[in-house]
């Protein structure tokens, strides 16, 4: 009897095992985080561990391939004292701010086009697309010669149309001109994700609302102001944090087109830790200036990230 | 399948483990190899000719050779992340202060260049500066292409133009060059090219940017005033404001396409428009660097030198490698004739080397008289002077006087700038 019972319980035991491992599995707070488990790897091993590195760097003295040691926050106060970056800190602002206006507004008069009925409307929607999808440094080259002194597109079809006078501006070696023309590239490469997202949030919208609104005598700018605007402010809010964050850090268009200059007026923060950093090996100060608005950006994430979910929820 | 015996696997299954935990591949068949990264050298046919010579190299000493090549802006991240994660390439090529930036990662190669001096004469002074760190060898120096006055022989024989002989000459036949519609063409922008001019001019008008002890800046100085005075006076009546948007290609592409009248460059603007037969090639020529209000002539030289990484595990393989590619007279020669006069050898007895004898527009590189230096002489290299070369504090100085900023006001400013830099 007893033996029979110990056979019986050793040829059950796999089934056992198994039948623990579905029920383990068929609980919420086991399966879940076992599907997260592999991109929170990935996120650890891709984003914290260069972050924490990054943070590291920037309250240490280091060098490349010297050994390095803690000064706290001597980078980022000496940081201050240096002309270019302080011309750097402006120019990000400036920048951000100019590119960003320009694409909230370009990008959903782009939208609102694009949702009207349009012949070969989806040919269309795929080619507005493309300054997005083609790599942004083969684009800016194209860019580049375009502001070309020498070969300036630009200038000569301003000087053939009489609207230029020759040589015709000097683009890329005055600063205005110089902070004008990569703003303008910014805008160029960045409208097709406001314009796509925000036709995304335009398509959403329920036509009865419209209907609705015109039964009541509300004309295009008022449906416009008091229909699609608040509905999409959600949407609006996530297409600016994340614009505002990746053209804060944009490197491409500068590196190409200006490489900062005239006189350090299109350095960007990345662009600068680079020929800091990277150029002449200090990776301390490198790092401090990309992390130097880390605490702003952090800041404005959470408001608008808490403006969103009160606007959702 | 094939029935694998527990014997079997065991036995691979610790092999397996033995050779992960040394990090070393077991020595029976193992090929020695040697892995190299270099920079797209402006003279493509040279690296043509280097991808022949490795070949070769394998077959004679049978170790294999990788060879890669890498755009010059993409060099100093590249080598950074080689050096942070301490694995790469075996051998680098080196511009510029890199063997002062990496010298706690570069073996000592005194011996390598003990042999090229004792073969070929002393190292010159250009490529002693930057490749010898405090007495050690820290790479060995493989090649130079300096700069020189390259101009359009046509325009001024047909002005009859005298070519100069001084910068304050030049600013004499700039005006009528920019008269005829050929202006000078002079970067001063944020690029190593405008260094390049810069540095010689304050040189010529006696200045410096720091001083020998490598701790004194010495650019508040009449000497730096009476240069940026001549850059304002030849940028207003000798160029076009375009010169404040150029890259280190831009002066080239000017006289090559026909605009330019003169510009200081090495002679890759002469090669490119000769090999692409455009309709300026044959009236560009080269004459001899200009000499300042004290008579010295001084040139910007950027000497380029092969390192190997210490943690290398082919430190050998890779001496014999560029024992192979630099101590045997008929490669160096071989490699050097490819580079079409750009890369030119660095070693005393060999500059009058025959690569200078192919074209006799080359004659002008000969330079006797004339003193080569690494950017930030006469302070030796250092990360800090690195640290003043890639800030382009020399060309945003100038570009703001051309500006219209006072000279007083822009050398004030050069002067704070370099003195936060050394004082860190």
């Amino acid at each position: 009897m007893a033996i029979g019972g110990v056979r019986a319980v050793a040829a059950q035991a796999p089934a056992s095992i198994r039948a623990r491992l579905s029920v383990l599995l068929d609980r919420d707070r086991v399966l879940g985080p076992l599907f997260v488990s592999p991109a929170l790897f990935l996120l650890l091993l891709l984003v914290a561990y260069p972050f924490c590195m990054a943070m590291y760097f920037s309250v240490s003295n280091a060098f490349i391939g010297r050994p390095s040691h803690l000064v706290g926050f001597v980078n980022f106060i000496n940081l201050w004292k240096s002309d270019a970056f302080r011309q750097t800190f402006q120019n990000a602002f400036v920048f951000t701010g100019a590119a960003v206006a320009c694409k909230i507004v370009l990008g959903l008069s782009l939208a609102l086009l694009l949702n009207e009925q349009l012949w070969w409307k989806r040919a269309i929607r795929g080619a507005v697309l493309l300054p997005w999808v083609i790599p942004t440094a083969l684009s800016t080259l194209g860019w580049w010669w375009m502001f070309n002194s020498l070969y300036s597109v630009v200038n000569w079809t301003g000087i053939a149309m009489g609207l230029m006078d020759p040589p015709g501006p000097n683009w890329l070696g005055q600063k205005y001109y110089a902070m004008t023309a990569v703003v303008l590239v910014n805008i160029w490469r960045g409208l097709p994700f406001f314009a796509i997202t925000i036709l995304a949030g335009l398509v959403a919208i329920p036509k009865e609302l419209y209907e609705a609104a015109h039964a009541d005598g509300a004309g295009t700018v008022a449906r416009f102001w008091y229909v699609t605007l608040p509905l999409l402010k959600p949407v609006l809010a996530i297409v600016v944090l994340f614009s505002t964050i990746f053209t804060f850090s944009e490197f491409n268009i500068v590196f190409v087109l200006t490489h900062g200059g005239p006189v350090n007026s299109t350095h960007l923060f990345a662009t600068l830790a680079r020929q800091i950093g990277l150029e002449s090996g200090r990776i301390g100060e490198g790092a401090a200036i990309s992390l130097y608005l880390f605490p702003v950006l952090a800041l404005v994430v959470y408001a608008q990230l808490r403006f969103v979910r009160k606007e959702v929820y | 399948m094939e029935h694998v015996s527990r014997r079997r696997f065991l036995t691979t299954a610790t092999g397996l483990a033995g050779i992960l935990a040394a990090g070393v591949s077991p020595a029976r068949g193992q090929q020695r190899q040697v892995s190299y990264l270099c920079w797209n050298n402006f003279a493509p046919a040279s690296d043509k000719k280097l991808a022949e010579i490795g070949q070769r190299f394998a077959k004679d000493t049978g170790i294999k050779l990788k060879i890669d090549h890498i755009a010059a802006p993409q060099q100093a991240a590249k080598y950074a992340s080689e050096v942070q994660t301490q694995a790469g390439h075996d051998v680098v090529e080196m511009r510029m202060h890199f063997p002062w930036l990496y010298e706690p990662q570069l073996v000592d190669v005194s011996d390598l260049v003990a042999e090229m001096e004792k073969k070929y004469g002393a190292v010159i002074p250009s490529a002693r500066e930057t490749a010898n760190v405090k007495g050690v060898w820290r790479a060995v120096p493989q090649y130079h292409a300096f700069f020189v006055a390259a101009y359009r022989e046509d325009l001024f024989k047909k002005a009859s133009l005298k070519t100069p002989d001084t910068w304050e000459d030049l600013y004499a036949v700039g005006k009528e060059l920019k008269k005829m519609g050929h202006p000078i063409g002079i970067p001063i922008s944020q690029n190593y090219d405008s260094i390049s001019t810069a540095g010689p001019v304050l040189w010529a008008f006696g200045g410096m940017e720091v001083d020998k002890d490598g701790k004194t800046v010495r650019i508040n100085s009449p000497a730096t005033e009476q240069m940026v005075e001549w850059y304002r006076k030849i940028y207003r009546d000798c160029m076009e404001p375009e010169v404040l948007s150029w890259t280190d290609a831009s002066n080239n592409e000017s006289l090559q396409q026909g605009k330019a009248g003169w510009i200081h460059n090495p002679v890759s603007a002469y090669i490119v428009a000769r090999n692409n037969k455009l309709p300026t090639a044959d009236g560009i020529n080269h004459h001899k660097s200009l000499a300042g209000q004290n008579g010295q002539r001084h040139e910007t030289d950027a000497p380029r030198h092969i390192g190997i990484w210490k943690f290398s595990k082919n430190i050998e393989p890779s001496k014999e490698w560029i024992r192979y590619l630099l101590g045997k007279r008929e490669v160096y020669d071989e490699y050097i004739m490819s580079g079409d006069a750009f890369n030119l050898p660095v070693y005393a007895n060999l500059q009058d080397h025959p690569v200078l004898k192919t074209d006799p527009k080359f004659a002008a590189l000969k330079q006797e008289g004339v003193q080569f230096h690494c950017y930030g002489w006469p302070a030796p290299a250092s990360d800090k002077v690195q640290l003043i070369t890639n800030s382009f504090i020399l060309p945003n100085m100038l570009a703001k006087a051309v500006t219209g900023t006072s000279t007083k006001e822009v050398v004030a400013w050069a002067d704070g700038e370099m003195k936060k830099i050394i004082a860190e």
